[in-house]
């Protein structure tokens, strides 16, 4: 095998002739007004490979379920980690989310738990921050790190999970599908600049409907490819009012939209919630941070290859009827006949019908259901857990629905516990949970049973992905409590209302 | 074949591929169709089957008649002709390296997953964005010439159909240097090391913050 001896050689060379910024096509468009994610690009390109390729550097490094084993295969070949201090793993998709799982290891896959276990003091002398089940900070990925602040405005960060976009809620570039050992050794990662897109969102948001409700909207709307090589930023006055935690809702489900990363631009919101957090800025350096954070919004006259305006005013809870993210129609709507939808996706809608077996010209509301989900990467932070208790609070679990709530990392755990959501969940009757991915992906063995019917504020929909032939349909975190408590699909608003019993 | 070299010293190469390609013209075929994880397998399928199991094959292991890879014309098709947003979905490698174990190598779409079409890059398929009037005329001349073969070149970035004008498609280059040359990341990263030197050392002066995180605790 080649040994690699990547960056050794050049580590304290006096021959330092090879940097010279490369402008070309980039200085260009210097000149004109640039957005948030041209400005967090150009702050990293490290250099121009031709076309729209560049070579960036990597502020973080996240590693989920395999991170512990890919470092000390590197490290068992002869290789030296750069940056190592920018590096952070945790394990979510492998891990049981069973009250067991501490003193039954076998219950999680492929010995994760010993692993990080072992693994521990390694990464903690290399500077790589760990999180295995024990650590306090445990969590899915997309929610420890935004939670502990390792997930900063301005930064650039890669991963290997799709939903790494989740992160560009704080202002920064993340996206997923990045594993390879050449981020560890060299702390850059070959990349096309993606085009600039902008979704402004504009009106009165209506009390119960939630930023899942608002990104399934523009799915629905734009399409489910609409983001295709494009940096999305959601913006306008709906977004400036959500919360952070509401913000990653957003640009977790801007892959659902085929995009590159979703981002919102930092703010005070974004400063303040970062500010709190463990791993935050130190004092020492808060100030100059903040300065450069307020520098990366997009500029007035910043141009986008796409811009999209939507008014919100009138949307109500959404859900979807079949198999991609993009079949979505709000609460009140009838199913879609496939023979009355456009031209190029009647075929599709067919199939997504049969697969979900439910009847065009149906109500959604009142279809019945199995199985309940609420957790997920998408939506299992405090403030959903909370909009879900206020919902089953006092109230029951329908008969024959398995209901499961599942907080996103041990410090939501903790909070929510603080505040007595766990026993709201339990005397309803939800199964509270151990934080991981669970039954929205299912490769711990947390699947959704066959041919069964879900109501899940997870962020994928498609053909068998939450068990075999099992139905999936995508909805807000209060929306999936009010199905469990009916047993079947119903409107949040009215169930508050006291007009569904 | 494709003419590609799998040695693991270096990358995967992909030159040409001349074969016959399957229409497959759904939008959206997610990374849970093309290749699921996590559940148990549908038994008696071979490895070399197993990519669009959900929809190649009935929970018993029956083929279903109506997928295209399972008619007689297209069973031993290494081109795949799809619609928008192929391969929407995970991260997951097996989205690409399970249609490459039967065989697939050039996937023809509207458009891309992001993932997916990372994916490619890295494991030597070849992932041709065109205009869906070309796939349909392709899709087509498939259905009119059972059994006949196309020739995908990315040295020439032209599609050659018998009887028909070439078509033309458009890689971004890095990644059709790449494709050629066989070279890896870190080959290609090698080429800038003096930069990465460079840049680190200036980046890490302008934006403490970011690599104090780490190691400290409030």
């Amino acid at each position: 095998m080649k040994r690699r001896t990547f960056l050794k050689s050049t580590l304290g060379a006096g021959v330092s002739c090879g940097f010279v910024p490369l402008q070309s096509v980039w200085g260009q468009q210097a000149q004109r007004g640039r957005t948030l994610y041209d400005k967090i690009w150009a702050d990293h390109e490290v250099a121009h490979l031709g076309g729209i390729t560049s070579v960036l550097h990597v502020d973080r490094v996240l590693l989920a379920d395999r991170g512990p084993r890919a470092i000390q295969a590197l490290l068992d070949s002869g290789n030296v980690i750069k940056n190592p201090e920018l590096v952070w793993t945790v394990t979510d998709h492998a891990v049981s989310t069973s009250p067991e799982r501490y003193t039954n290891l076998d219950l999680s896959l492929n010995n994760v738990v010993e692993t990080f276990r072992n693994a521990k003091p390694m990464l903690d002398e290399m500077g790589i921050r760990s999180f295995g089940i024990d650590d306090p900070n445990h969590g899915i990925q997309h929610v420890v790190g935004p939670e502990t602040g390792l997930t900063q405005p301005g930064m650039l960060m890669v991963a290997g999970d799709s939903h790494t976009c989740t992160h560009g809620a704080l202002g920064c570039v993340s996206w997923g599908g990045e594993y390879d050992n050449h981020h560890l050794l060299t702390g850059t990662v070959i990349r096309e600049k993606a085009r600039n897109m902008r979704v402004n969102l504009e009106g009165k948001l209506q009390s119960w409907v939630r930023p899942k409700d608002l990104i399934l909207h523009i799915i629905g709307t734009l399409g489910a490819d609409s983001g295709n090589r494009c940096a999305v930023e959601y913006a306008g006055s709906v977004v400036r009012s959500l919360n952070v935690e509401e913000r990653m809702t957003m640009c977790n489900l801007a892959i659902e939209m085929g995009a590159a990363t979703g981002m919102v631009a930092p703010d005070d919101t974004t400063f303040e919630y970062v500010s709190t957090r463990q791993y935050r800025p130190s004092a020492q350096y808060w100030d100059q941070a903040v300065a450069y954070w307020r520098t990366l919004p997009s500029d007035d006259d910043a141009r986008f290859f796409r811009d999209e305006t939507l008014d919100i005013s009138n949307l109500e809870p959404q859900v979807t009827w079949g198999v991609s993210p993009e079949h979505v129609i709000g609460i009140s709507d009838r199913i879609p006949a496939p023979d009355n939808g456009p031209y190029e996706k009647r075929e599709a809608w067919q199939r997504a019908l049969d697969y979900t077996k439910l009847v065009p010209g149906n109500t959604i509301a009142d279809t019945p259901i199995d199985e309940v989900f609420i957790g997920s990467c998408a939506e299992s932070r405090i403030t959903d857990l909370r909009l879900a208790a206020a919902v089953v609070r006092g109230r029951k679990v329908a008969p024959n629905v398995l209901a499961w709530a599942i907080p996103g990392s041990l410090p939501v755990k903790r909070q929510a516990e603080a505040e007595g959501l766990d026993r709201i969940f339990k005397e309803a009757g939800f199964d509270w949970r151990e934080p991981g991915c669970s039954k929205c992906y299912g490769s711990n063995g947390d699947l959704v049973a066959p041919g069964k019917r879900s109501v899940s504020n997870s962020n994928r929909n498609y053909i068998g992905r939450q068990g075999i032939d099992a139905i999936t349909h995508l909805t807000s975190t209060p929306m999936a409590a009010a199905a469990a408590i009916a047993g079947r699909i119903v409107d949040v608003r009215k169930l508050m209302a006291g007009e569904i019993v | 074949m494709a003419e590609s070299d799998n040695d693991t010293s270096s990358g995967p190469r992909f030159i040409r591929q001349r074969g016959i390609a399957a229409p497959l013209l759904m939008d959206n075929v997610d990374t849970d169709i093309i290749s699921p994880i996590g559940k148990p397998p549908i038994p008696g399928v071979p490895k070399e089957k197993r990519a669009f199991e959900p929809i190649r094959f009935f929970s018993d292991g029956r083929e279903k008649p109506d997928f295209v890879l399972n008619q007689e014309a297209f069973r031993n098709s290494s081109i795949i002709l799809a619609g928008k947003n192929f391969g929407t979905g995970s991260s997951r490698s097996v989205a690409v390296t399970r249609p490459m174990d039967g065989g697939i190598t050039v996937v023809i779409a509207e458009s891309f997953g992001p993932l997916f079409y990372d994916n490619s890059i890295r494991y030597g398929l070849l992932a041709v964005p065109l205009a869906r009037d070309k796939i349909e005329m392709l899709a087509q001349w498939s259905y009119d010439h059972p059994g006949q073969e196309l020739l995908v070149d990315l040295e020439r970035e032209l599609i050659d159909v018998p009887g028909m004008d070439a078509i033309e498609f458009k890689i971004e280059p890095r990644v059709r240097r790449k494709l050629l040359s066989g070279s890896t990341p870190l080959d290609e990263l090698q080429q800038v090391e003096e930069q990465i030197s460079e840049f680190s050392a200036q980046y890490a002066r302008s934006k403490p913050w970011i690599f104090q995180a780490n190691n400290q605790g409030h």
